[in-house]
């Protein structure tokens, strides 16, 4: 993708190409479980039978971030934890998003602590967030359906610049 | 002798396997979340909401500010003004920082009006946004609810 992403202006060819890519994008996103805490339950919940997050295509967890384009991080970032996390945000390969799930990897959810990190959007960029304690399975849901229409809004092979937005805190440096 | 043939017949796996054939045709249980909402346990809680009068759709809050107090990460500020002549306070802002929200419920329990309860918890849970900013929750969205959008494919 690398020699014809965000190379071209609109015209009748590269809408419509750019409308296929992106349903391919939105239609098979494979998330890395991130899971770090109560959150990953409910998120190992939405990919059991009951919920099957299959019909969304994806169901697949992959267990390297080299694999994965979603990075779904649910449970409580602990400031130990965090430089891990980026670490493993920077090895997946591009396209890739982040959902944060839950109100600890939010905010930091009730551990306003010196050992939890205030919200992870303080080390990756977070596309959606998804409220709750832990949110359940339906919630996990609906915030995959919300990213899956930001990624139909995105330029893939147009020149638009795509948008990521961090949130309204500045992005500091984790010490590890 | 005997043990010899049930090894030989394969009985033990035609056994175990006849287990596993008798729960094969079963309906697809999975709930077509989208489309049908399972409904929600009577204690369940959801998004805090404000209420009003049924009827007259009047507020029911009084701005006793207990529910700020009984908060354990301090997420609600409200304030109100006293109108001339009038007993009741009204309420001017509600602000409800759901990012670090951890649906614990103090805040409902405590709150004193009756009969109709000001702060309730409520059955929603789709409560995705693209930014913190719009994680605050200002008072239209408290007494109306985040807007839910639909599923387009």
């Amino acid at each position: 993708m690398g020699l014809i992403d965000h190379r071209f202006d609109d015209n009748v060819i590269t809408t419509n190409l750019d409308a296929v890519l992106n349903w391919a994008r939105k239609s098979s996103l494979w998330p890395m479980g991130f899971g770090l805490a109560c959150c990953a339950i409910e998120m190992m919940a939405a990919g059991d039978p009951r919920f099957d997050i299959a019909r969304f295509g994806s169901e697949v967890f992959r267990a390297s971030p080299r694999q994965a384009d979603l990075m779904i991080v649910a449970g409580t970032v602990t400031k130990k934890m965090a430089p891990v996390l980026r670490r493993l945000y920077d090895q997946m390969p591009e396209p890739k998003w982040v959902i944060s799930m839950g109100s600890c990897s939010n905010a930091g959810g009730p551990f306003p602590t010196y050992s939890v990190l205030q919200g992870v959007d303080k080390v990756v960029p977070v596309d959606v967030y998804v409220s709750g304690c832990p949110p359940r399975p339906e919630a996990l849901l609906y915030g995959l359906m919300r990213l899956q229409d930001k990624i139909m809004k995105e330029g893939t092979v147009l020149r638009r610049e795509r948008v990521i937005k961090t949130g309204s805190t500045e992005p500091v440096l984790v010490e590890g | 002798m005997r043990n010899l043939l049930r090894k030989l017949l394969l009985v033990d796996l035609l056994k175990g396997l006849w287990l596993t054939f008798t729960y094969t045709p079963q309906p697809a249980f999975t709930f077509q979340y989208p489309k049908e909402r399972r409904p929600t346990a009577p204690r369940f809680r959801g998004v805090l909401r404000l209420q009003v009068e049924p009827g007259t759709g009047a507020q029911t809050c009084i701005v006793c500010d207990q529910c700020a107090k009984a908060c354990p990460d301090d997420l609600i500020e409200l304030g109100g003004h006293r109108e001339p002549g009038q007993k009741l306070k009204a309420l001017d802002y509600f602000d409800f920082n759901l990012s670090r929200c951890s649906f614990c419920g103090l805040c409902a329990e405590v709150c004193p009006t009756k009969p109709i309860k000001a702060l309730v918890m409520s059955e929603d849970y789709e409560l995705a946004t693209y930014g913190r900013d719009r994680q605050v929750l200002r008072i239209d969205e408290m007494y109306d609810g985040l807007p839910i959008q639909a599923y387009t494919r």
